[in-house]
């Protein structure tokens, strides 16, 4: 049998707030909970009870009646807590006043630190401000800024009143923010004029003058830092330029939109996927505080940029008594081993990173232990893309003996379906547990189970489904992306293997999305820059493993050319020019091939699972669903994607 | 294999243009001695993965204690410290 690479101190597991909850559940229902896995049956047997006392002990400030927990059995319809009201920045905000809640840093170290005290007054001031520039509940309030301390005061300021917060990377092209944006028609954007990266500032203020240009809806501008795009007609704030008296935080339905988050698929725009305040509230209560013990006197510090739903979820996570760290710049500047100096020096905690990066690490002959002592770090969290289990036994010899734990969920349900327990071991290449009261099983070829390997599939309402898409009204761009499969279950795009001790390790994507370096790629939004070349007739992207990369994989771009057309090295210079620009630097394949043509169904679509598989070098499953079976072995043989 | 020093600096130049800059490498870099770090050509992570595809390319193992600024900030010295691993010819 796998022996674990960590075991939990007893004394630290009995301290855990798992535990705590375990011993209350125990209490509450009269019955011995010897341990995680009876927990979890109990709560997926009494799904309403579960909920119910979880509400109750999660810390999360509410009123009305918690009376009615599941309003609906179907998962894709049902609704959390349907007569309870609360509000997001109210609950993240509780706590000491003097306590700290945000440490800051960027490239050129300490930027500042904010107490819960002062937070909440910014808050509080941003809210005033909003609502003084029209901002109504249910209204959007948009980004583009860096990882810092104000763009959180800005977040909870639109959470506060009840609008909702979207956010976008920096680096991303002003097209992809139009297709974005334009969707759900922001009322305020909220920018920083310029970004700092390896040393080197880059003004962003044209980008931001075309973004304001396209988006018709908008109807102030927050500069946080005080660029403003020339020649700009909107009401511009400045922050802290305007503070209005501050007000108490209104309470809004358990099922407010807080948070819409983008996601791009094998075809058309971006999705605009709406999460609830309450049902992100209560789930990323119940990872932090059961499954990460984040508590009063934890540090953590997640990488991420404003464009990732762990940058989310990291904010949450002031909710559970913590400190979060902030940091604006690159893991690898000024020094190469510049992120594990943030790591060590603001006492971190819990840290939270990716495979890409501890690869990264160990590609480069770094030895955190021998560089730092770490001496507050009492866990190590990994998502974004597959953790190697050689990573584990890396941390374990080269980095600290502390918990590696890999959690894997995503930005349809703004948290994790599998991830750490500080009850239960560490084993290699696995996360430690299935959330709890989450019911995840597999679709095996015998159906839905608890243990084999299949696709991810969740089979109980879940309290971090997004209440739906943006302007989907009918609900009919929902229910295609996660239950047209089978409308019973959510159809996750994973694939997941549970094992018989209650673990789990992800496989891979089920569906066309890409995952390169821990980036979620849309293959839609790589597609149509190409096609829109003249040059190219058709384009295809697929992902194939490549176990020298970051993250073990690479973007290979299958263009079908014009005729008369030939694929030289200008050419593709161009293509990846043309990416970089429009869509982001993580939307620049590694490969281009030419192929003469992309597999296509008979029904006539095309099919990126069989040319993935072609590229790995796998039959295909799906050959006989094929029009033109025959190109697969043009894609396989291809110099340029040919394995080996 | 020998490489020479002409040789590992195209190949730097095509891997940055590849990879990086996507046809502007050779424009960004102002001479073979400017600094990669501080001219923003490249960055600690970037490094990495020139360094994986150089011991590919050229069949040499690089010796992590050896990735340092003094070896790799800039294209002549990224293509001496090659050159060196190799055997072959430098400029």
């Amino acid at each position: 049998m796998t022996a674990p690479v960590f075991l939990p101190e007893p004394a630290a597991a009995a301290h855990s707030q798992l535990r705590a909850f375990r011993t209350l559940a125990e209490e509450r229902l009269g019955q011995a909970i010897p341990d995680y896995g009876a927990l979890q049956s109990l709560a997926l047997a009494d799904p309403q009870t579960f909920w119910r006392t979880w509400l109750e002990a999660s810390g999360v400030a509410y009123s009305g009646d918690a009376g009615l927990v599941i309003e609906g059995n179907s998962i894709e319809h049902a609704r959390f807590f349907p007569h309870v009201l609360l509000n997001y920045a109210e609950s993240v905000l509780r706590g000491d006043p003097a306590s700290t809640a945000i440490s800051s840093y960027d490239e050129s170290g300490f930027r500042g630190r904010l107490t819960r005290g002062e937070l909440t007054a910014a808050v509080q001031s941003m809210a005033a401000t909003l609502r003084a520039h029209g901002t109504e509940p249910g209204d959007r309030v948009v980004g583009i800024v860096r990882n810092t301390a104000e763009a959180v005061i800005a977040c909870l300021g639109a959470a506060a009143i009840g609008a909702a917060w979207a956010s976008v990377p920096m680096d991303l092209g002003v097209e992809a923010i139009l297709k974005r944006f334009e969707q759900i028609r922001p009322v305020v954007l909220v920018t920083h004029g310029s970004t700092s990266m390896q040393g080197v500032r880059k003004d962003l203020r044209d980008r931001l003058a075309q973004v304001i240009k396209g988006c018709e809806s908008l109807r102030a501008l927050v500069s946080l830092d005080g660029e403003v795009p020339e020649g700009t007609t909107l009401p511009v704030v400045r922050l802290g330029k305007e503070s209005p008296a501050p007000f108490p935080f209104p309470r809004f339905p358990f099922n407010q939109p807080v948070f819409i988050l983008f996601s791009s698929g094998t075809t058309g725009a971006p999705k605009c996927i709406v999460h609830g305040a309450g049902g992100t509230l209560l789930e990323h209560a119940k990872e932090h505080r059961l499954h990460c013990d984040l508590r009063p006197g934890t540090r953590l510090y997640f990488h991420t940029s404003t464009g990732w739903m762990m940058w989310n979820w990291q904010l949450s996570a002031l909710a559970s008594g913590c400190e979060i760290v902030l940091y604006d710049g690159s893991v690898s500047y000024p020094e190469a081993d510049s992120l594990l100096r943030l790591v060590d020096e603001a006492a971190i905690t819990h840290f939270g990173t990716s495979p890409a990066y501890l690869q990264y690490l160990r590609d480069a002959g770094i030895v955190p232990r021998d560089r730092y002592a770490f001496t507050h770090l009492a866990a190590i969290m990994s998502t974004g893309s597959i953790l190697a289990d050689a990573l584990y036994d890396w941390v374990d010899a080269e980095f600290k003996r502390v918990p590696l734990q890999s959690i894997s969920g995503g930005t349809d349900i703004i948290g994790c379906f599998v991830l750490g327990n500080p009850e239960l071991p560490v084993y290699a290449g696995e996360s430690q547990c299935v959330s709890l009261g989450y019911d995840v099983q597999v679709m095996t070829p015998e159906g839905p189970r608890h243990t084999g390997r299949g696709e991810l599939i969740c089979c109980a309402p879940f309290p971090s489904r997004p209440i739906g898409f943006f302007d989907d009204a009918s609900g009919a761009r929902f229910h295609d992306a996660y239950f047209a499969q089978n409308t019973t279950f959510w159809t996750h795009g994973d694939m997941l293997e549970l094992t018989s001790r209650g673990t789990a390790r992800v496989l891979g994507r089920s569906d066309g999305t890409l995952n390169i370096r821990g980036v979620r790629i849309g293959p839609a939004e790589v597609t149509s820059v190409v096609e829109a070349m003249d040059e190219v007739r058709q384009a295809m992207v697929i992902e194939q493993r490549a176990p020298r990369e970051p993250g073990g994989s690479r973007m290979v771009l299958l263009v079908v050319l014009q005729a008369n057309q030939v694929l030289d090295r200008p050419l593709q210079l161009r293509i990846k020019r043309e990416l970089a620009a429009q869509a982001s630097a993580n939307h620049v394949p590694a490969v281009i091939a030419d192929v003469r043509e992309l597999p296509v169904t008979f029904s006539g679509k095309l099919s990126e699972r069989a040319a993935r598989d072609a590229a790995n070098g796998v039959a295909a499953g799906n050959a006989s669903a094929l029009r033109n079976p025959a190109c697969l072995d043009e894609i396989a043989n291809h110099p340029s994607v040919r394995i080996g | 294999m020998i490489a020479t020093f002409e040789q590992v600096r195209e190949t730097v130049i095509e891997w940055l243009d590849d990879n990086v800059h996507f046809g502007e490498a050779a424009a960004l870099i102002k001479g073979d001695e400017s600094s990669f770090l501080e001219n923003g050509i490249l960055d600690s992570l970037g490094f990495v993965r020139l360094v994986l595809f150089l011991e590919d390319r050229f069949g040499v193992r690089i010796n992590r204690q050896h990735l340092t600024r003094e070896n790799f900030d800039s294209l002549g010295r990224i293509a001496r410290y090659v050159v060196s691993r190799t055997n072959g010819i430098t400029a």
